[in-house]
């Protein structure tokens, strides 16, 4: 694993800088029951394919940012910071 | 120059290779074989092959052809006793019967049997030893480049000039001494330019990388380049090296052919007499016969002629019966007659050397007409010039043998025979019969043996070559050291602000979290650790301790929202938290799962000083700024932890100390338990928290760390005529599982949630919403299947931490710490027990030193459970 990862704010950088924060997932609302909390917090899609990731920069800006990435070829097609990105 | 080989003197001149000086110096032998430790001589003079391997300075398989000799350098044999001349286990080739192709795989089918002799057979074959070396340093390099230029040859050269000229930034990696590549020895092979090199080296955009190997290609686009000798205070500089457009040109390598005792000193490849001939001006025999034929094989001859070497014959490959002589060549037998001779050059068949290509992705395909394998279909920022790309003289394809003596694979002794052997055992695909015959997989990475081995496979399977295909290549080729890639041996520690004052004080270092804590302190009263543990509890509990609490983890958290904030992370509610006020943290998962904890002190509306477990600060502040991403709160976090310096005073006398320095009222009805103030000791601003972790009476001071020796040094003044100690983490765990305070991490780990730690009390289910909840709620409702439980040992000993907890002969649970506490007298600790046993006065039995122990549970603290000494 050597791909570079561009961050929004410091550009391309080596993969090494960050710390993974694995695939984004939506919180399941607070009644929901007990398994599909237990799926939310245990269970990995463990995509092959193209996957929207959470992706921390932790020996750059420090700044947490989503990162969409081909888990096959490891190509990064975009990464943005979640509240930009609605917007 | 001077170095010294076995121990004796050698004379090198200024260029030359430790392996040129030693066979300037009359050396043929350099090197035993792998399995049957048959006599070895130079053959590539390149690099390439294994031949010439020896330890230099304690590292082992230097390939001493390409190193240059160095003032003082100690050079050692490998594989051979007592000596190179004669080796003891040479006899092993007459017992060759005894172990064909994958014999041990065949004999030693009992793993007993080959415990037995895997010891036996490690001491007798293989390669170098690692000797004790001296302290050498590697160091890392990371660069980044339009394009990188793989190979200094023409080729090479030609490819930078070109990118250069554009104005784009170039890297030109070569694994020589010096750029020129076969232009320097075969001068009229290709003519370099006069002045081509210096020409180079003035451009300001290229960069050159000479005696470095690029030893593969990974995703990226990256390089890893090994660079030897970068500058005299370094061995070895790994360079990670990123590159835009890749132009591998790496040349092209010549192969042996075969013929029975086509290993022997003596036999060396055309392109290794070059190389001695006009690298080292050293004359390589006095009588030699060239095997090869056309312009290749006559133009060697003539250069030999012209060296003073007599020429006894021009022989095809197809002609020769074998090579004779024992330690070295004395004839070879063709078909027709004998010659004599003390050199056989041999023009073989050279391969592009593209195996960095298909690291890329690329192909590599057989062409009929050049006779080799030929890169292509590469990807698009990749390319290939020179001779890695065919660009050379079509090769005829030397005739194969079938013969035991006849060597494919130099680097692990597999003759023709082997892989003959191996084929008809079924292993008929190139890839199987590689890793059956280790064909290719010795230090040469295939380079030696790859045409030959694909060559057989291919006539006894009836394939052509195109159809049998090439072993796939991968990094690292050529082989990297791994004080290389490990790097430099930077460790960076953290020193507390009063790390000097511990010193001086006696300390026994431990590491925690790359900080160095005092674990105790050695005293003239105390013998060993346990009596400084005691002594330092003893003062704790009866008069007054300091210890340095520096390495926790401060993070300042402001902002209006900051109590929101620290609502959804933590389980207790801190928006409610009155100014003034700590409160004990506990912060969750998703799952429920207990993450750290800490204090939480509210030091104004809109501002709190959180703390975190000394390892687990920068976790805590990412989890607590993962929470906020997407939220348009109003909250700042700042990380304070090298910031401030901070030590707890605890024990009864503790108000006493601390009132000759602190200007506030330390009195419980003004300061009370679990209250915290801005103040001041001396002159010095502090954060005073009036919390408990050892269970007396007793402060958290948090000062700028510039001032915090100062402080602790005013603490330890103030403090003599009351007895003060300092105290280190030992004699901490100790006072703190006394009173079950939990350490997170120790006595919880990756699946405790806090009903079952002992912690529900710290949860509120009543917020309206925090990270765990929804799990938390079921974890509440329902009984959990074990509990932390205190226990106090009735036997003697001391159950390690992590014992097991034993019901009815099965395992039913596990300590998490034990100390032997001098309140009890005698050892406590924290287990996990199933739940029926999670009750006062339980009986339950702990491993201690592969007995039993009967132990008794306890749920409250085994000191003062009612809590009053920290609140008095």
């Amino acid at each position: 694993m050597s791909f570079l990862l561009p961050c929004p704010h410091c550009g391309q950088r080596s993969v090494y800088e960050f710390r993974f924060g694995g695939e984004v997932k939506d919180q399941p609302p607070l009644d929901a029951p007990e398994s599909a909390w237990i799926d939310y917090r245990f269970y990995r899609t463990n995509t092959a394919g193209v996957q929207t990731e959470w992706w921390l920069h932790r020996f750059g800006c420090g700044q947490w940012m989503q990162a969409v990435r081909n888990t096959v070829s490891n190509e990064v097609l975009e990464s943005f910071l979640p509240e930009e990105k609605g917007r | 120059m001077k170095f010294f080989f076995q121990g004796k003197t050698v004379e090198a001149k200024p260029g030359d290779s430790i392996a040129a000086a030693l066979f300037r110096g009359g050396r043929r032998i350099f090197s035993r074989s792998f399995k049957y430790h048959r006599p070895r001589g130079l053959l590539c003079v390149a690099g390439s092959c294994p031949n010439c391997m020896m330890n230099v300075d304690g590292v082992p398989n230097v390939r001493t052809c390409v190193t240059p000799a160095q003032e003082g350098v100690r050079v050692k044999a490998q594989n051979a006793f007592p000596s190179l001349e004669t080796d003891f286990l040479s006899a092993s080739q007459h017992f060759d019967r005894l172990m064909p192709v994958g014999w041990y795989y065949k004999t030693f089918t009992h793993p007993a049997m080959w415990h037995a002799v895997e010891p036996i057979i490690r001491k007798a074959a293989g390669l170098g030893e690692v000797l004790p070396t001296r302290r050498v340093e590697y160091e890392h390099q990371w660069m980044h480049t339009d394009a990188a230029v793989i190979g200094g040859g023409w080729a090479g050269i030609q490819a930078t000039w070109a990118i250069a000229e554009r104005g784009d930034l170039v890297v030109l990696v070569d694994d020589q001494p010096s750029l020129g590549g076969s232009s320097l020895y075969r001068k009229n092979a290709n003519d370099l330019p006069a002045d081509a090199i210096a020409k180079l080296e003035n451009m300001p955009n290229v960069r050159i990388l000479q005696r470095s190997s690029c030893f593969g290609m990974y995703e990226g686009n990256l390089l890893g380049i090994l660079q030897r000798n970068p500058h005299s205070h370094a061995v070895e500089r790994l360079v990670h090296l990123r590159a835009k457009r890749i132009v591998v040109a790496t040349g092209s390598y010549e192969t042996p052919i075969l013929f029975p005792n086509n290993d022997l000193p003596g036999v060396m490849l055309s392109t290794g007499a070059w190389r001695l001939l006009d690298l080292h001006g050293i004359v390589p025999g006095k009588r030699a016969v060239v095997v090869g034929s056309g312009a290749v094989a006559n133009e060697m001859a003539s250069k030999l002629r012209e060296s003073g070497v007599e020429v006894a014959a021009l022989v095809a490959a197809t002609e020769i019966i074998s090579a004779r002589g024992t330690a070295q060549v004395t004839g070879i037998q063709t078909s027709t007659r004998n010659f004599s001779c003390d050199l056989i050059v041999v023009c073989g068949p050279h391969v592009p050397n593209a195996g960095l290509v298909s690291q890329a992705g690329g192909k590599l395909n057989w062409s009929d007409a050049q006779g080799a394998f030929l890169p292509g279909d590469l990807p698009s920022n990749v390319s290939v010039v020179g001779g890695a790309a065919g660009e050379m003289p079509p090769n005829a394809i030397p005739p194969l043998s079938t013969d035991k003596r006849a060597f494919v694979c130099l680097c692990s002794d597999v003759s023709c025979k082997d892989l003959c052997d191996g084929v008809n055992e079924g292993f008929d695909v190139i890839e199987t019969l590689k890793r059956y015959t280790t064909a290719t997989m010795g230090p040469c990475q295939g380079r030696m043996c790859q045409l030959s081995a694909i060559g057989i496979c291919a006539k006894e399977t009836g394939r052509t070559l195109g159809e049998t295909g090439v072993t796939t290549s991968r990094p690292p080729n050529p082989s990297v050291t791994l004080g290389a890639l490990a790097g430099p041996g930077h460790h960076p520690t953290r020193f507390t602000p009063m790390h000097s004052s511990h010193q001086r004080m006696g300390a026994v270092w431990m590491d925690m979290g790359g900080w160095k804590r005092s674990r105790y302190y050695k005293r003239h009263q105390a013998a060993s650790e346990s009596e400084s543990v005691l002594l330092e509890h003893k003062s704790v509990r009866e008069a007054v301790g300091v210890i340095d609490v520096s390495t926790l983890g401060k993070l300042d958290v402001r902002g209006r929202d900051a109590g929101k904030l620290l609502d959804l992370v933590y389980t207790h509610r801190f928006s409610e938290l009155r100014v003034n006020q700590v409160r004990y943290a506990l912060m969750c998962d998703q799952g429920g799962v207990i993450l750290d904890d800490g204090t939480i002190s509210r030091l104004s509306e809109t501002r709190y000083f959180v703390t975190t477990t000394s390892g687990n600060l920068d976790f805590v502040q990412q989890w607590l700024q993962w929470q906020l991403v997407g939220k348009d709160w109003d909250v700042h976090i700042c990380n304070v932890t090298p910031g401030y310096g901070a030590m707890n005073l605890a024990g009864p006398r503790s108000r006493d100390v601390l009132a000759k320095l602190a200007a506030c009222d330390l009195s419980s009805a003004a300061f009370p338990y679990m209250a915290c103030r801005e103040s001041t000791i001396g002159e010095v601003p502090v954060i005073l928290l009036r919390i408990g972790f050892v269970g007396e009476t007793g402060w958290e001071i948090h000062c700028p760390a510039e001032s915090a020796e100062e402080v602790w040094q005013m603490l330890l003044d103030a403090g003599k005529e009351f007895g003060v100690e300092p105290f280190g983490v030992e004699a901490q765990r100790l006072l703190r599982l006394e009173k079950r305070h939990v350490i997170v991490g120790v006595d919880t780990d990756a699946l405790t949630n806090p009903y079952e730690a002992g912690l529900g009390w710290a949860v509120q289910l009543d917020k309206p919403d925090f990270v765990g909840k929804s799990l938390l709620a079921h974890a509440a409702k329902n009984q959990p299947r074990e509990k932390l439980v205190g226990f106090i040992l009735k036997g003697a000993g001391l159950p390690k931490d992590g014992a097991a907890v034993v019901m009815n002969g099965q395992p039913a649970g596990r300590v998490t710490s034990s100390r032997f506490s001098p309140i009890q007298n005698g050892a406590i600790g924290l287990a996990f027990v199933p739940v029926s046993e999670a009750r006062e006065g339980a009986s339950i039995q702990v491993r201690v030193g592969g007995e039993l122990s009967p132990a008794t549970v306890t749920m409250k603290p085994f000191y003062d459970p009612e809590g009053l000494r920290l609140r008095q």
